[in-house]
């Protein structure tokens, strides 16, 4: 059924930006982590979207034809910045070299203040798709009334 | 014939706009997937031809299929190419919705016309 295969394709979409706001959680919240889990500095971490079910030209049309399970989008996976870690100046740090700099994570708060409004906005975006597609197909049975 | 090429049409009419709504939900989940190009469903253009066809358009109304096509007109609105405008397809959603409902009263009124002929009662 056509209106399920909306549906699902925004759950999708849910699926992946509740994950981007949680990345960006933890960006934050490591934000000052001078030892990650590997015992370095902390590194930003991104999440890479894709588009679900390959090309769109031949194989999404033929699945959206017939059993509807193509579209949306998924989480092609998560990987980290490589940009450079910042270096403060903090000789008391435990974690400073013998200059007296620390490597700090390559977190900016603001990039990812903006990148968690991005994620929210889409969200909501994909919320309203999702409630046309309950209406559209609530009034399609409408017709049997 | 108990439902005339209207009806019909009008019942593709309703099938086109599901697909369509398929189409701009996979373009609003895929606003922020990089490079991603926009797909639309142009039902209307499939069902104007059908209707337009002279002499067998009921014929031409069963034979329909509305698939996606990736929009080639559509320009980039982000660096990263992609061309999904979220505003844009939102509104776009929003309309197709309503003409979906416009679709759907104007196929029940007329179900509401036979069943009061048939002496069933609206």
């Amino acid at each position: 059924m056509s209106l399920f295969g909306g549906l699902e394709i925004s759950a999708s979409a849910l699926t992946a930006e509740r994950l981007r706001m949680d990345v960006v959680a933890e960006n934050l919240a490591n934000a000052q982590t001078t030892r990650g889990a590997d015992g370095q500095p902390y590194r930003r971490k991104e999440v890479v979207l894709q588009e679900r079910a390959g090309s769109f030209g031949a194989s999404l049309s033929a699945a959206m034809n017939r059993n509807s399970q193509g579209g949306g989008v998924e989480v092609a996976g998560v990987v980290e910045d490589q940009t450079p870690l910042k270096r403060v100046y903090d000789p008391g740090h435990p974690d400073a070299d013998a200059d007296g700099y620390v490597a700090m994570p390559n977190v900016d708060t603001v990039t990812e203040m903006v990148d968690l409004i991005g994620a929210q906005r889409a969200y909501e975006a994909n919320v309203t798709a999702m409630q046309a597609a309950k209406q559209m197909f609530a009034r399609t049975l409408e017709l049997l009334r | 014939m108990l439902f005339d090429t209207t009806q019909l049409a009008l019942e593709r009419a309703i099938e086109g706009a599901g697909k369509r709504h398929e189409a701009l939900a996979a373009n609003l989940a895929n606003a922020n997937t990089p490079g991603y190009q926009r797909v639309d469903v142009d039902f209307h253009g499939a069902l104007a031809s059908a209707v337009s066809r002279g002499e067998e358009p009921r014929e031409a109304l069963h034979a329909l299929s509305f698939s996606p096509a990736r929009d080639a007109s559509a320009g980039a609105v982000r660096a990263d190419g992609s061309t999904v405008d979220v505003d844009s397809e939102s509104a776009k959603l929003a309309a197709n919705a309503l003409e979906h409902q416009a679709a759907v009263q104007v196929a029940h009124a007329r179900i509401g016309i036979l069943k009061a002929a048939m002496g069933t009662g609206v």
